[in-house]
């Protein structure tokens, strides 16, 4: 399961996001805020796809630099939304 | 009374030595700070052989030593040119070119991307000097703390700021120190701004909003609190800005104001402390706007309009009790010192009611662009009803029409310039870039409406036969040559693109595509 979040979020990002902002490659734990491929207009894409792709909901408060500043943050947000759709 | 820019801190520096003048990233200075730090970093310009009129790019992310570097290099006689520290470095690159960028105010790291031909020095606010043209900050240290004496007039040049343009070359919009205290002046008149407030600055520094943020403050002998760029990502970190800064005026684009009703869960917070909230660049969601006015039950609501070549040149005062009633916010009235006039296609005035074209006169209007006398000449045009005097008006290519209230209503444009969260976008700038990549034959650029965003970006291109280029490496091609914001949200490949009967590529046929 792990491994299935991590290369959705590392595809969305790669074809949907990095093109926009001039870069290809992304490191897991690279800071995506600060090389502006995450920006205020691409975290509620983000947000929206993860929401719809994964069938979870992400509140406003889990919207932070923490989980989303790194896909490593991204997969262990995702994770915990699904672990608590499951409970 | 100010004509130069630098003395609105001259003044403040004198009456409140001691108050903040300027927050950023968990930093701040005082008046007296901020006025002997530019007044060095004026003195360590000369010295690098910077003269009166020279350019100097700021080129770095939000920091306290953003308004040091504004200040500094207009006290040293000459005009700074903001630079987008997200922009790619092509078009950066084509922006130094253009104004011949010969000092630079950046960081180590930045400057690596970025090496202007005519550079003769790099001041850096971060990162260690390499090269013998390369200062480090703390070599401002050495200089002196008082400012050198001022020799400019009121029509020098203070800033110029760069947009996007038609054929795919950035304009750069020259703005005088008259030009921005005239709004500035205006602001403090209307706006009451005192020393207690405490004004936000949420617009990016090559954007014009920023001018009010920063001037105001220092006019008023206020604080200005930079929000930095990564913090404008997340609309709850903004808002407990907000409240932790306890910002009192707010000037920004409506889509930051419309991530902040939808995300930031305003309701919960203690937002009494603003009293003033502002708003322009673009047409703000009415059924938004009415929630944003029930939110701040106690501030005081302005829509300000103004291309950047005239700084502000109308506003509205948001009446809260015909919000209701209302399916168009008005752009208003035209600010003291300036006047706005509606012209049919022959230069005639309209009738009150019917569509016309807006132009603007004043000394808030731009001397023209950058080395470019022919974009200056279609945009500044002789004043038809003052044949005897050499004066221009500027042509804003915004369609109005006058209400029963006597208020302006903004009705659409008359080319293909769009607005996304308030960036002015020409279509025909990034399709300029579509069409540099090898393999496009067709390219066009429609914006479909969006309620929060103002407008998104849809191209469609036709590819030379055999070639096979996906949407993301296009994207990736466009984002080589253009802004982030204006890299097409969705790049649609096929073989050909609709023409209309004349020939021409059918964007009406495309904009409807693009809506689904």
């Amino acid at each position: 399961m792990d491994r299935d979040v991590r290369s959705v979020v590392r595809a969305f990002i790669a074809t949907r996001l990095a093109p926009s902002a001039g870069r290809d490659e992304i490191a897991d734990d690279e800071d995506l805020i600060d090389t502006g491929v995450v920006n205020s207009l691409g975290i509620f894409q983000l947000v929206a796809f993860l929401e719809q792709r994964f069938q979870i909901a992400i509140g406003d408060e889990e919207i932070t630099p923490e989980n989303f500043g790194t896909i490593d943050g991204i997969e262990r947000l995702v994770a915990s939304r699904i672990a608590a759709r499951a409970a | 009374m100010a004509y130069l820019l630098q003395q609105l801190l001259d003044v403040s520096a004198d009456r409140h030595p001691d108050k903040p003048a300027v927050r950023a990233r968990e930093r701040s200075l005082t008046y007296a700070e901020l006025h002997a730090r530019s007044s060095q970093l004026a003195h360590l310009l000369r010295a690098q052989g910077v003269a009166r009129g020279d350019r100097v790019g700021l080129f770095f992310p939000k920091a306290v030593e953003s308004v040091v570097a504004m200040l500094g290099v207009l006290k040293a006689g000459a005009v700074y040119v903001p630079l987008d520290p997200h922009a790619p470095t092509r078009r950066l690159g084509a922006i130094a070119e253009n104004c011949g960028i010969s000092a630079l105010v950046t960081t180590a790291e930045r400057l690596r991307t970025l090496e202007p031909r005519a550079l003769r020095c790099a001041v850096l606010v971060s990162g260690e000097p390499r090269a013998a043209h390369e200062i480090a900050w703390s070599a401002l240290d050495a200089f002196p703390t008082s400012a050198p004496p001022d020799g400019g007039v009121e029509t020098d040049l203070a800033y110029i700021l760069y947009t996007s343009g038609s054929t795919g070359q950035p304009k750069g919009v020259m703005l005088t120190h008259r030009n921005a205290l005239t709004f500035v002046d205006w602001c403090a008149a209307t706006f009451a701004i005192t020393a207690d407030d405490r004004l936000s600055n949420h617009a990016p520094l090559h954007f014009d909003l920023s001018v009010f943020d920063i001037y105001n403050a220092l006019g008023a002998g206020a604080t200005v609190s930079l929000v930095h760029e990564e913090l404008t990502v997340f609309p709850r970190r903004v808002a407990d800005f907000i409240e932790q800064h306890g910002i009192t005026v707010w000037y920004s684009v409506p889509s930051a104001l419309v991530y902040l009703l939808l995300h930031a869960d305003l309701a919960a917070r203690d937002l009494d402390r603003l009293r003033l909230v502002l708003f322009a660049g673009e047409v703000f969601p009415m059924k938004y706007l009415q929630q944003l006015a029930d939110l701040l039950p106690r501030a005081e609501l302005y829509n300000l309009y103004g291309p950047t070549e005239t700084n502000v040149c109308t506003y509205h005062h948001v009446d809260r009790w015909r919000l209701a009633g209302q399916d168009r916010l008005p752009i208003g009235r035209a600010c003291a010192n300036t006047e706005v006039l509606v012209l049919d296609a022959d230069g005639r005035r309209v009738a009150p009611g019917e569509v016309g074209e807006l132009y603007v006169r004043g000394p808030s209007v731009t001397p023209g662009y950058w080395g470019d006398a022919e974009k200056t000449r279609r945009a500044l045009v002789p004043n038809p009803f003052q044949p005897h005097l050499d004066e221009r008006l500027y042509r804003t290519g915004d369609l109005v029409t006058l209400d029963e209230h006597g208020e302006l209503v903004f009705l659409g444009r008359r080319d293909n310039q769009v607005k996304s969260r308030g960036y002015r976008i020409e279509l025909g700038d990034i399709e300029a870039a579509l069409y540099a990549h090898p393999a496009v034959v067709e390219a066009a650029v429609v914006a479909t409406r969006d309620e929060d965003l103002g407008s998104r970006l849809r191209a469609f291109v036709a590819l030379k036969p055999g070639e096979d280029v996906t949407p993301a490496s296009l994207q990736a091609h466009c984002a080589g040559l253009v802004p982030r914001y204006m890299v097409p949200e969705t790049i649609n490949v096929r073989d050909s693109l609709p023409k209309t009967s004349t020939g021409k590529t059918d964007r009406a046929r495309l904009t409807a595509e693009g809506e689904v």
